[in-house]
């Protein structure tokens, strides 16, 4: 796959609509835009996507590869009058970045068929806001989506629960750098399908579980990766997702640099074996990789995943991005191919095999 | 239902001691299920068996724990010295009566002169009425457990009020719809879950889970209210009907379950309510998360001073939340 | 204490000092678990290890009351890490900054010792912080955060350090195991907590071998990986056991010291295996409990109950795992716990060892 093939990949499993609880969704259009690679595709009752690719082997090994499909939003909380709605967030969101921005509530006509409303953040204009308080941050529940509709219009397609998603826009940065909604995990997933399509069926090392797995940004316990990589008991697991990436404000000690390549997280819930070995044939492959420690979180899915069943060695690789948890994560396309490397080695290297 | 709520509600049964609301529990449900047991850590499961042999599994779950204190020490002066058995509101606690399971009653009191900001398990003691540590630990040892008083009383419009309300009305509703579908042939193969140990972190209802394998999970326990004066925003309405979860701190419901209920809340003319809790959590995030995971939801019974002695809800609410469950098993 | 056998003490304590000067911070448990793995094949115990780290061993039950249908299954563990560091970075000069893996107080770190492990083997250091000439007034009265401190080991800069030492690189404190105190009845080292308990699994397992018991159960042994960070290796044993009961040992903070008020003490050092009622993760079995302590007063073993809610350990994940299970747990009353000075009273370790050993051949366990 090229680099424009794997950042248009990039761009529309992260435009798709999967918030926290909501993965389904847009469940077609994801079996549509990965079907083709793999041999089984279904999802499961916690509501994550579940593709298999076959090594055509019998009693192979199995390998999860997790990457969450969800991702961040909001949900109405209320409709006011002059079609403003009020929200709560879903997973980490920092009101900081909500005031005049876009978005789009995936609402439903009375027959279940969806009706997205554009919709803007409301904010309040400085010259009304008390003295002393134009500094001075909003808690979400004080949040405002202008919709432009009547109120007895806008009952129509939304009600209290219904989702709100950044509008999905992509920019192009200079050397490669893309910014954009959600890139958080949905790029590692397209490195990780992209992986998976370039390496041929018998040069993988077992059968390849592709989970895209809901609930890692909300609604506690990283239920979604437990229960499916409780219902796989997969031999080893590698779990992708995004890295805080360097920026001004942040310390050197904990984060990576965004175009300085993979990143894989060390930790006591992390094999050290596997890790050793991917870092080691990475390097011999001339990919670039940069080494970060861990206490007891990655903050990823390996939390979960390591320990499910009867516990499951697992590796923590992370795609560097900017911005964090904004409708403008900013990642780089080389880190992103340097990903797809690091996991097509991890499917098919013998040396890896060996370890497992 | 009023009667049945105020058996199962004047029980003992804090968290970790269920025994007594189980074996109630048990009696009530004998002639409504068709097979009753207690699992390893104590949730007591009633099954009615479904049409066929591989029927869809729905799991019905309220809790039998509720809040109370645990004996840590006893001063020379007779002062019961006590730890919290789940999220105690040592504001909404103090000053009132607790009664030990072995029927010693006690006043539960902070150490004079702490303000009320500064209220916390280290400064709150239980007064039996000894005057030295070894006339108290003739009565109470060690160990042992209390909790406020267990009752309920009638306000107006339909209301009630006592403690614990938090969960106790779950656990009528489970028995009431089990009653209700005690004479008919269900589809699914149905399991009454009353779970130990909520309180202290949703503990007994994942392991309950893993040994059912639920398709399909609904939890039936208290949710806050918007309607008090200052509370904070939320839709939920006491009065309001049964409150369809779609989600609370420690879970996100599964979307296609609530539109499902609210659709037949409609229908029925059943009044529904959407319910999105900011602070708390519910069993339904450890039944989600059991085994291979399943599709999870919660009705609510909205419920004013949840964890203080005048919880307070509504029958009508009560009410709705059965019919609305019957109506979603029978349809 | 009546079954005690004296001549078994001084071994006892050997064993102890063997496991605790044994590297195995949390997620490197290798050599602890090869070590243990090594003394219970001495005695003829064959063990297993997963593909996770955890060691196990199986005795089948039989003998009178032994179902072998539907066996009960009981599994008693310990957890074989300790508290310790993984380097973070190596700064330009040389310095190693850390970070700690389990729950240190940053109070007891400053002026220790540290041991690290290469890829060509040990590497001591000293972790330093700014010396109180450079301190400001202020910096003299507040404790120093870890990100404040740094490991000196003598390197010359960063290249130097890098011969040695890399990111991801274990460590733990550097300290010995001392007896003190009137008799010797006290006991220094680090990683007590819960080498201790390993010890004391050994031992009951080294006893019912050589008296060639049948129990009537399935017994499991697992010592097991990463407690102190709450990922704990427990909870897969569980679930790859699906034990009935379980008994963990483990060690509990205590602060019997003179200006903490009696009621916040949590337990006495000397004063017997401490038994939880419950704490911030589990409610203990209240049948095992009261076996534990009816056992005690029966056969004259101290036994103290905990009087501070606090802490929690594998009995969390234990007790929750899969279909539920019965959890007692048995801890050492340690005091200084997580650091380089833990210190207990050696007459507890023996009073743990014949409770563990009375409530496994006395208390009869119903499926």
């Amino acid at each position: 796959m090229e680099n424009t093939e794997l950042k248009k990949l990039i761009t529309e499993l992260s435009g798709l609509m999967s918030i926290s609880g909501f993965t389904s969704v847009d469940g077609d259009r994801l079996k549509s835009l990965l079907g083709d690679i793999f041999d089984e595709c279904e999802s499961t009752p916690a509501g994550n996507y579940r593709f298999v690719k076959r090594c055509g082997r019998e009693n192979a090994r199995k390998i999860l590869i997790d990457t969450h499909f969800d991702e961040i939003g909001m949900m109405v909380t209320g409709i006011r009058d002059g079609g403003f709605l009020n929200v709560i967030n879903i997973g980490g969101l920092d009101t900081a970045i909500l005031q005049a921005g876009e978005v789009t509530v995936y609402g439903k006509d009375e027959n279940g068929v969806r009706h997205d409303i554009y919709g803007v953040v409301a904010s309040t204009p400085p010259h009304l806001r008390k003295p002393g308080d134009a500094m001075k941050l909003r808690d979400i529940s004080e949040i405002l989506i202008d919709t432009g509709y009547p109120v007895n219009e806008l009952g129509k397609f939304v009600s209290v629960g219904t989702p709100v998603g950044f509008r999905p826009v992509y920019s192009e940065l200079k050397n490669g750098f893309i910014a954009g909604k959600a890139f958080d995990d949905k790029a590692c997933a397209a490195c990780a399908a992209a992986a998976i399509a370039e390496t041929a069926r018998e040069d993988l090392i077992g059968d390849v579980i592709l989970q895209l797995s809901n609930f890692e940004e909300a609604g506690g316990g990283m239920t979604g990766a437990l229960t499916g990589a409780f219902a796989e008991e997969p031999d080893c697991a590698l779990v992708a997702d995004v890295n805080l990436g360097r920026t001004p404000d942040t310390k050197k000690s904990e984060t990576v640099v965004v175009g300085g390549g993979t990143a894989v997280t060390l930790s006591p819930i992390t094999d050290r074996r596997l890790s050793s070995a991917l870092i080691a044939e990475a390097r011999d492959a001339g990919i670039k990789v940069q080494v970060c420690v861990a206490a007891g979180s990655t903050g990823t899915n390996t939390n979960v995943i390591n320990l499910a069943g009867k516990g499951i060695p697992t590796v923590d690789v992370g795609l560097p991005l900017k911005s964090m948890h904004t409708s403008t994560e900013v990642i780089s396309m080389n880190d992103a191919e340097s990903l797809k490397n690091v996991i097509k080695l991890f499917i098919s290297s013998g040396k890896i095999a060996a370890e497992i | 239902m009023y009667s049945l709520i105020k058996q199962i509600v004047c029980c003992p049964g804090t968290s970790g001691s269920e025994g007594a609301t189980a074996e109630l529990l048990s009696d009530i449900m004998k002639d409504r299920s068709d097979e009753i047991y207690r699992d390893r850590l104590g949730n007591l499961i009633c099954r009615k068996k479904g049409r066929s042999e591989n029927a869809r599994r729905v799991l019905l779950c309220a809790h039998m724990d509720e809040i109370g204190f645990i004996a840590t020490y006893i001063e020379n002066s007779g002062l019961i010295r006590i730890a919290p058995i789940g999220g105690i509101n040592f504001t909404a606690s103090s000053y009132s009566e607790v009664i030990f399971e072995n029927g010693v009653a006690g006043v539960l009191v902070p150490d004079s002169g702490v303000a009320a900001g500064s209220f916390a398990a280290d400064v709150f003691g239980v007064d039996i009425g000894a005057s030295s540590a070894a006339e108290a630990s003739r009565r109470v040892k060690i160990g042992d457990r209390c909790a406020m008083r267990q009752t309920v009383r009638r306000l107006g419009g339909g209301r009630i009020c006592g403690r614990p309300l938090d969960d106790r009305v779950g656990c009528a509703i489970l028995a009431e719809i089990a009653e209700k579908l005690a004479g008919t042939e269900t589809e699914d193969d149905i399991y009454y879950v009353f779970s130990v140990q909520e309180e202290v972190g949703l503990r007994g209802a994942g392991p309950a889970a893993f040994g059912i394998r639920p398709d399909v999970a609904l939890v039936y326990d208290v949710t806050g209210t918007g309607d008090t004066a200052g509370a904070k925003p939320m839709e939920v309405k006491l009065g309001g009907g049964a409150a369809i979860k779609l989600r609370d701190s420690s879970v996100i419901c599964n979307p296609g379950l609530a539109d499902e209920l609210a659709k037949i809340g409609k229908e029925k003319g059943i009044k529904t309510q959407f319910e999105i809790l900011r602070a708390g959590g519910t069993d339904t995030a450890a039944i989600q998360a059991s085994a291979s995971g399943c599709i999870a939801g919660a009705i609510s019974i909205p419920c004013r001073f949840i964890h203080s002695g005048v919880e307070t809800v509504d029958l009508a609410d009560v009410k709705a939340c059965v019919d609305l469950t019957v109506a979603y098993l029978t349809k | 204490m009546e079954n005690i056998n004296e001549n078994s003490r001084p071994s006892g304590i050997e064993l102890l000092r063997t496991l605790c000067g044994i590297f195995g911070p949390c997620g490197n448990e290798e050599r602890v678990r090869d070590k243990i793995a090594d003394i219970l094949k001495d005695s003829g115990i064959a063990s297993e290890k997963d593909r996770i780290g955890n060691l196990f061993v199986k005795i089948p039950g039989g003998g009178e009351g032994y179902d072998p249908e539907n066996p009960v299954k009981i599994m008693i563990s310990a957890h074989m890490d300790e508290v310790g560091f993984m380097v973070r970075d190596i700064d330009a000069d040389g310095y190693i900054r850390f970070i700690c893996v389990g729950g240190i107080d940053p109070c007891v770190l400053c002026g220790k010792r540290v041991v690290f492990m290469g890829a060509e083997g040990e590497v001591k250091g000293v972790i330093a912080s700014k010396a109180i000439h450079h301190k400001t007034a202020e910096e003299r009265t507040t404790a120093v955060k870890i990100e404040n401190m740094y490991v000196d080991i003598g390197a010359e800069d960063y290249e130097d350090a890098s011969r040695w030492l890399a990111v991801g690189d274990y460590g733990r404190f550097d300290s010995e195991f001392v007896r003190f105190g009137i008799n010797d009845a006290f006991i220094k080292a680090p990683a007590i907590d819960d080498r201790l308990g390993c010890a004391v699994i050994i031992e009951t397992l080294k006893r019912l071998a050589s008296e060639g018991k049948k129990l009537p159960f399935d017994l499991i042994a697992g010592f097991t990986v990463r407690e102190e960070i709450g990922k704990s290796g427990a909870g897969m044993a569980a679930r790859r056991f699906l034990p009935d009961y379980s008994v963990v040992l483990e060690s509990t903070a205590v602060a019997d010291l003179p200006d903490v008020k009696p009621n916040s003490r949590v337990a006495a050092a000397g004063g017997g295996g401490v038994i939880s009622l419950l704490d911030r993760s589990t409610i203990y079995d209240a049948d095992l409990v009261s076996a534990a302590l009816e056992l005690g007063e029966k056969k004259g073993i101290p036994v103290q109950i905990k009087k501070y809610l606090s802490g929690g350990n594998d009995a969390g994940s234990i007790h929750k795992s899969a279909y539920g299970t019965a959890c007692l747990a048995i801890s050492a009353p340690s005091r200084y716990i997580h650091s380089a000075a833990n210190v207990i009273c050696a007459e507890d370790y023996f009073s743990i060892r014949e409770l563990v050993y009375a409530i496994l051949t006395e208390h009869s366990f119903k499926k």
